[in-house]
C-alpha cells in the first residue's frame, strides 16, 4: 500500500510540473491588437516547406548566404494531415520550437492558426500594401480574417476547361462557351463518340470544380466562425442535374482522374475536362502522358444569362510567418522573396504564381515550353481573378465531405442530385462540430 | 485419457532425448495412404494470402509507372527500370532513404538492448517470484496497455520537453524501451515454460536469487529473449506516430516516417505535388527496403523464436 | 547432533527463501517501474486529467463525454466498431490457433520453417508501408486478384470499398499483417508441450483432433488469453486500418470510422485534448472490463 501511495505522490508531484508548463497558454485570441512581436534579434530563421517548395528556401539560401537559415521538410499538411496544427498546439504548451515561415498545402490554415495566436498580421506593418496589391483578385481571401491578412497565398488553382484541341477540330466541334451548351455537347459525344469523356465526377475536388464555379451556396463563410449551408439553391440543383444526365450517358467518368482505373481505361479518351489551372502539367502532361501539341485551355462555361461570369478553385498553398518569431525582418524577407519572386515563382514554381506579376513570368515560360496546342495564358489570367468569392475557406473539408457522403452514393448508383441534402447535412455537421455557427 | 494437462508440472520429467522422440514421434505419424489433404490444402491458401500482395510489390519495384497500371499485375517489369527506379530514390533529396534507415538502425537497436536488460528480469521477477506489489504491477502494466495511444502523444511530449529532450534522439528511444508487451510474453513464458522446481533447487544449492535467475533462467530464456527481442524491435521499427510528433528535424526521421513522406511525395496520392514527385515503383522499392532488415532478422533469429524449449530445459 | 544439525540448515535455509524473493523482485522489475511510471502510468494519468477538466484547466465533471456521446460521428462508430471485433477476434482466435497447430503437426520441419516466415512477412509491412498495396490489390483494374473481385462482382475501387464490406476488409487487412506474429507465439507455445505428452495421448489413440482439443489448446490457454486481451483492447481501437484505407481512397472510405480515429480528430484536427480524451478513457475502460472478464475466468494472474 505505500508503494501505491509513494507511486502516486510521485506522479502527482510530476503531474503538477507538467500542468505549469502548458498552464495559462490554452488559447490566446488572435487579431492584430494582441500581436506583440517577441523579443527581436538576429538569430537564426526556422523555414518548415514540403518537399516540392523546398527548392524555394534552398535558393534563397544560396542567393543570400548571409542569411541564417534552418531548412526543414515536412508533408506540407498534405491530405489534411493536422501536422502543422498539431505541432503549433503542442508548441503552444511547452512555450517554445515554433517555426519562422511555414509552408502549407492547404489553403485554410488561418481558420485554426488565427485562434491559436500562431501567425502574425501581415497588412500592419510588416508588409507594405503596394507589394500585397499585386496579388490576384480574391487570391488572398482564404487568409484574411476580419480584415487582416494572416497568411500569403502561394499559387492559384483557378479552374478552366481543358480540352483536346486536336480532337474537337477532328470531329467539327465548338468549344462550349454556357454549361447548355457543354451539356449538349457531352449528349452529343455520347452518341458520336462514345467512350470518350467530357468531364469526371469522381474526384473528391468535384464540388469544387462543378458547384463552386455555378455559384451553388453549399460553402458560404460568413464569418470566422459562421457558415451558411444551402445545396438547394439552382446553382447547386441545376449543376448536379446536369452532371447527372452526363453520367447517366456515360460521358462523365464516375472515377477520381487519379485513379489507376482511369488511368488505364479513359485517360486517352479526354475530350473535354474541367479541372483546375494545374491539371495541365500535372495531370495531362505528368499523369496521362498526353503527347505535346493536343492540350488546350478555355474558360469554363457559364449558366446563360449570368453576366458574371464565375470559376471554381481547387487547392493553392499558402505562406504563415509566425508572430513567435524572434527575427521578423529575415522571415519576412524570405516571406516575401518566396512569394513574389520571379526567380521561384515565376521560373521554378508548378503551380500558377497567385503573384500576379509573377505569374506573367510563369505564363511565358508555360507557352515557350510548346506543350500546349495554344497559348493557354489569357485563360489562365483571366480566370484568376473570377473565382467565385461565394464559396469560403473553412476549416472542415469540402473534399473529405463529398468523398465521404457523395461518392459512395454514387457508386451505389444514386443520382446527385438526390444527395444534395444528405450532403448539406454533412456539411453542416461537421462545421458544427468545428465550432462553426450553422444556418441553413 | 487423462484430460487436464494444464499443469506444466510434466514438463521437467522430459527425458534427455525430447528432440529425437519428436523426429521419431513425427515421421511415425506420416502414414502414406491415410493423409488427408485438407491441411494442406488450408495452410497453402494462407500462404498465398499472406505473400501475394508481398510479391506484387516486389516486382512493382521492378517496373515503370506506366507498366503498373497497364502491365499484368504479376508480371516482371524489367531489371533497367529497376535501376532507374533504384536511382531515382537514392537521388531523392541526396540519398535521404539511406539516412532514414540508418536513424531507424539506430534507435532500434538502443531501444532493443534497453529493453531486453529491463524485461526479461521483470518478466522473471512477476512469473516466478512473490513479492509485493505484483498484482498491482501486473494490472498496471495491462492497464497502460490497454490505453488507447491518441491522447498519450500530447502527455509524453510534455514530459520530454519538461526534460529538455525535445530534439534530442532519446526522446523516442526512451519511449521505445518501454515495453509492456514484452513484459507480459516474459511473463507468461517464464510461468509457463519454466518448471519451479528448477529454481528451487538452484536454491537449494545456495544459489543467490539473482544467481538462480542469471544460472537457471537465463539460460532458458533464449526463446523468449528472442521473442521479445524481435517483437520490440519490429514495434519499433514500424512505429510511425510517436517519431513523426516527437522528432522536429526532417533529418532524424526514421524511414517510416520517411515513407510517409515519400507517399506525400505520390501525385496520386497529393496531387499537390509538383515536377519533383515520386512515382509509385520507387515508393515500392523504398517499401521493400523499409522492410528487408526486419525480414533479415526475422530469419536470422527464427531458429531462436520457437526453438524447442524443453530441449533446453533438460540439459542441466 | 546431525538430526538437529540438518534441522538448523533447513531452517536456515527457509528464512532464507522466505527473505529473499522479496528482495529480489524487487530489484528485478525496478528499472521497469521506472519505465512504467514515466512512459506509461504518467501519461495515462495525464489523459484521464484531461478527460476530466477543460482547456483551462479547470473541473470538467462528465461534460467531455457526453461532449464526445454526442457528436454525430460517436454512434456510428460504435456501431463500426462492434462489428468489426466480431469478425476480427472470431477469425484472429479461430485462424492463428488453427494454423498453429496445423503448423505443428508439418512432418517437414524445412517446410513449417519456410510457412512461418511466410505468414509472417506482411507483419514488417506497417502504416504507410501497405497503403500502395491495398490500394492496387482492391483495385479490380490493376489488381493480382482481379478475378476474385470480378468474381464477386466489383468492378470499380468504389465498389469494393463501399460502406456495407469495411468491417470484412479492415479484418483482411489487420489479420494480413498481424497474424503472422501471434502464429508465431503460438507456434513456440505448442514446441513449450512436452512430446511425452502427446505420444502418450496418440498411443491411446487419440486422433489430431482430440490432441488438439483436449490437450494442445488448454496449455496454450494462458497465450490465448494474452491474445484476447490484446485483440479486444486492439479491435475497439481499431485505427491503423480504415486509416490506411482512407489514404488509399482519398477518403470515400474509412474516414471517421472508428472511435479511436474520433478520438484523434478532437485531438489533432479540433485541439480539443479534452473530448479526446473522454473518448480514449472509455476505449481504456472497455479493454478493461474485457481483460477482467478474460483474467478472472482464466486464472491469468497465478504464478503457478
Amino acid at each position: 500500500m505505500r508503494r501505491i501511495a509513494l507511486a502516486a505522490a510521485v506522479t502527482a508531484l510530476t503531474l503538477g510540473a507538467l500542468t505549469a508548463c502548458g498552464g495559462g497558454t490554452a488559447t490566446t485570441a488572435g487579431g492584430s491588437a494582441s500581436f506583440s512581436p517577441a523579443a527581436q534579434g538576429d538569430g537564426p530563421i526556422t523555414v518548415w516547406v514540403d518537399a516540392t517548395r523546398l527548392a524555394a528556401a534552398k535558393l534563397y539560401q544560396q542567393q543570400n548566404p548571409q542569411v541564417k537559415m534552418k531548412i526543414v521538410t515536412y508533408d506540407g499538411d498534405a491530405n489534411g494531415s493536422n501536422y502543422l496544427q498539431t505541432k503549433v498546439s503542442l508548441f503552444n504548451r511547452t512555450g517554445n520550437g515554433w517555426p519562422d515561415v511555414v509552408f502549407s498545402s492547404q489553403n485554410n490554415e488561418t481558420t485554426w492558426a488565427v485562434q491559436s495566436g500562431f501567425t502574425a498580421p501581415l497588412n500592419k506593418g510588416l508588409i507594405p500594401q503596394s507589394t500585397l496589391d499585386g496579388w490576384a483578385t480574391g487570391a488572398n481571401a482564404p487568409c484574411t480574417v476580419d480584415g487582416t491578412l494572416y497568411c500569403l497565398r502561394n499559387d492559384l488553382s483557378q479552374t478552366v476547361l481543358w480540352y483536346n484541341a486536336t480532337l474537337m477540330k477532328q470531329w467539327g466541334y465548338q468549344v462550349p462557351t454556357t454549361w447548355e451548351q457543354y451539356q449538349a455537347l457531352g449528349l452529343k459525344v455520347a452518341t458520336e463518340h462514345p467512350g470518350y469523356l467530357v468531364g469526371s465526377a469522381g474526384d473528391t475536388f468535384t464540388p469544387e470544380i462543378y458547384l463552386w464555379a455555378s455559384k451553388c451556396g453549399a460553402n458560404q463563410v460568413t464569418g470566422p466562425k459562421a457558415v451558411t449551408v444551402n445545396t438547394s439553391g439552382p446553382g447547386c440543383t441545376k449543376m448536379a442535374t446536369l452532371l447527372d444526365s452526363l453520367v447517366k450517358a456515360k460521358t462523365m467518368a464516375t472515377s477520381s482522374v487519379f485513379s489507376t482505373d482511369f488511368n488505364k481505361n479513359d485517360a486517352r479518351k479526354v475530350l473535354m475536362l474541367p479541372g483546375p489551372s494545374w491539371f495541365g502539367g500535372a495531370l495531362f502532361q505528368g499523369g496521362f502522358k498526353t503527347p505535346k501539341g493536343q492540350i488546350a485551355a478555355a474558360p469554363m462555361p457559364q449558366w446563360t444569362g449570368d453576366n458574371t461570369p464565375s470559376v471554381g478553385n481547387v487547392g493553392g498553398g499558402t505562406w504563415l510567418l509566425s508572430a513567435h518569431s524572434k527575427n521578423l525582418k529575415a522571415a519576412t524577407a524570405f516571406l516575401t522573396w518566396a512569394t513574389t519572386s520571379d526567380d521561384y515563382q515565376g521560373k521554378l514554381a508548378p503551380g500558377y504564381p497567385a503573384y500576379a506579376a509573377a505569374a506573367k513570368t510563369w505564363l511565358a515560360a508555360q507557352s515557350s515550353s510548346g506543350y500546349y496546342a495554344s497559348d493557354v495564358s489569357p485563360t489562365l489570367q483571366a480566370a484568376a481573378n473570377q473565382v467565385w468569392p461565394g464559396w469560403g475557406y473553412g476549416q472542415f473539408s469540402q473534399e473529405a465531405i463529398w468523398a465521404q457522403t457523395v461518392t459512395p452514393g454514387m457508386t451505389a448508383g444514386k443520382s446527385i442530385t438526390s444527395l444534395l441534402p444528405a450532403w448539406q447535412t454533412q456539411i453542416a455537421n461537421y462545421a458544427q462540430s468545428d465550432g462553426y455557427k450553422v444556418s441553413q | 485419457m487423462p484430460t487436464d494437462f494444464r499443469s506444466p508440472e510434466p514438463s521437467a520429467s522430459a527425458p534427455a532425448t525430447a528432440p529425437v522422440v519428436t523426429r521419431l514421434a513425427r515421421s511415425r505419424r506420416a502414414r502414406p495412404g491415410l493423409k488427408n489433404p485438407l491441411p494442406a490444402f488450408v495452410l497453402l491458401l494462407f500462404a498465398v494470402f499472406f505473400v501475394l500482395p508481398v510479391v506484387w510489390l516486389l516486382l512493382a519495384a521492378t517496373k515503370t509507372d506506366d507498366q503498373l497500371v497497364h502491365a499484368n499485375p504479376l508480371s516482371f517489369g524489367s531489371w533497367h527500370a529497376l535501376r532507374a527506379n533504384w536511382d531515382a530514390l537514392t537521388g531523392y533529396q541526396g540519398d535521404t532513404v539511406m539516412l532514414w534507415l540508418r536513424n531507424s538502425a539506430l534507435y532500434t537497436f538502443l531501444a532493443l538492448v534497453m529493453t531486453l536488460v529491463v524485461v526479461i528480469p521483470a518478466g522473471y521477477a512477476l512469473a516466478l517470484t512473490e513479492f509485493r506489489g505484483r498484482h498491482t504491477l501486473l494490472v498496471a502494466t495491462l492497464v497502460v496497455m490497454l490505453m488507447p495511444s491518441a491522447t498519450l502523444v500530447v502527455p509524453l511530449f510534455l514530459e520530454m520537453n519538461a526534460v529538455h529532450l525535445i530534439g534530442s534522439m532519446w526522446s523516442v528511444i526512451l519511449p521505445y524501451s518501454f515495453y509492456p508487451f514484452g513484459v507480459y510474453l516474459a511473463y507468461i513464458y517464464f510461468s509457463t515454460a519454466i518448471p519451479r522446481c528448477l529454481l528451487e533447487a538452484a536454491r537449494l544449492d545456495g544459489c543467490s536469487e539473482f544467481g538462480a535467475f542469471r544460472r537457471v533462467a537465463l539460460p532458458l530464456a533464449t526463446p523468449v529473449v528472442a521473442l521479445v527481442g524481435f517483437f520490440s524491435l519490429v514495434a519499433n521499427w514500424t512505429n510511425y506516430f510517436l517519431p513523426y510528433v516527437l522528432l522536429p528535424q526532417d533529418d532524424q526521421f526514421p524511414v517510416q516516417v520517411g515513407l510517409g513522406t515519400l507517399l506525400d511525395a505520390v501525385p496520386q496520392f497529393n496531387p499537390t505535388v509538383g515536377t519533383l514527385s515520386v512515382e509509385r515503383p520507387e515508393l515500392a522499392l523504398a517499401t521493400l527496403l523499409a522492410i528487408t532488415p526486419v525480414l533479415v532478422v526475422f530469419l536470422f533469429s527464427q531458429r531462436f523464436l520457437v526453438a524447442g524449449m524443453l530441449a533446453g530445459a533438460t540439459k542441466d | 547432533m546431525s538430526i538437529s544439525a540438518r534441522n538448523r540448515a533447513g531452517s536456515e535455509r527457509t528464512t532464507r527463501r522466505a527473505l529473499w524473493p522479496g528482495r529480489a523482485g524487487h530489484g528485478f522489475v525496478a528499472l521497469y517501474v521506472v519505465l512504467l511510471i514515466a512512459f506509461g502510468v504518467v501519461p495515462t494519468i495525464y489523459a484521464i486529467y484531461f478527460a476530466f477538466t477543460t482547456a483551462g484547466d479547470t473541473f470538467a465533471g462528465f461534460s467531455n463525454f457526453t461532449d464526445a456521446g454526442g457528436d454525430f460521428r460517436f454512434l456510428p462508430a460504435v456501431g463500426h466498431v462492434a462489428l468489426y471485433l466480431v469478425c476480427w477476434l472470431v477469425s484472429l482466435v479461430v485462424f492463428v490457433v488453427g494454423l498453429a497447430l496445423l503448423l505443428h503437426r508439418l512432418a517437414s520441419r524445412g517446410v513449417s520453417k519456410t510457412l512461418r516466415f511466410l505468414f509472417y512477412i506482411p507483419g514488417a509491412l506497417a502504416g504507410a508501408a501497405s497503403v500502395m498495396v491495398w490500394l492496387f490489390v482492391l483495385d479490380p483494374t490493376v489488381s493480382p486478384v482481379a478475378f476474385l473481385l470480378k468474381a464477386l462482382g466489383f468492378t470499380t475501387f468504389d465498389q469494393v470499398v463501399a460502406p456495407g464490406g469495411l468491417p470484412i476488409l479492415f479484418t483482411l487487412i489487420a489479420f494480413w499483417t498481424g497474424a503472422g506474429g501471434w502464429i508465431l507465439v503460438m507456434y513456440g507455445a505448442l514446441n513449450n508441450i512436452s512430446p511425452d505428452i502427446l505420444e502418450a495421448a496418440r498411443i491411446d489413440g487419440a486422433g489430431p483432433w482430440q490432441i488438439a482439443r483436449r490437450i494442445q489448446i488448454p496449455m496454450l490457454r494462458k497465450w490465448i488469453v494474452y491474445m484476447c486481451i490484446l485483440a479486444f483492447a486492439g479491435g475497439t481501437q481499431l485505427f491503423v486500418e480504415p486509416e490506411l484505407l482512407s489514404q488509399a481512397s482519398n477518403g470515400v472510405a474509412g474516414r471517421d470510422y472508428s472511435l479511436n480515429q474520433l478520438s484523434y480528430d478532437f485531438a489533432f484536427q479540433n485541439n480539443n485534448v479534452n473530448t479526446a480524451a473522454a473518448v480514449s478513457v472509455e476505449l481504456l475502460l472497455l479493454g478493461l472490463v474485457a481483460a477482467a472478464v478474460f483474467v478472472a475466468r482464466s486464472g491469468f494472474f497465478d504464478a503457478d
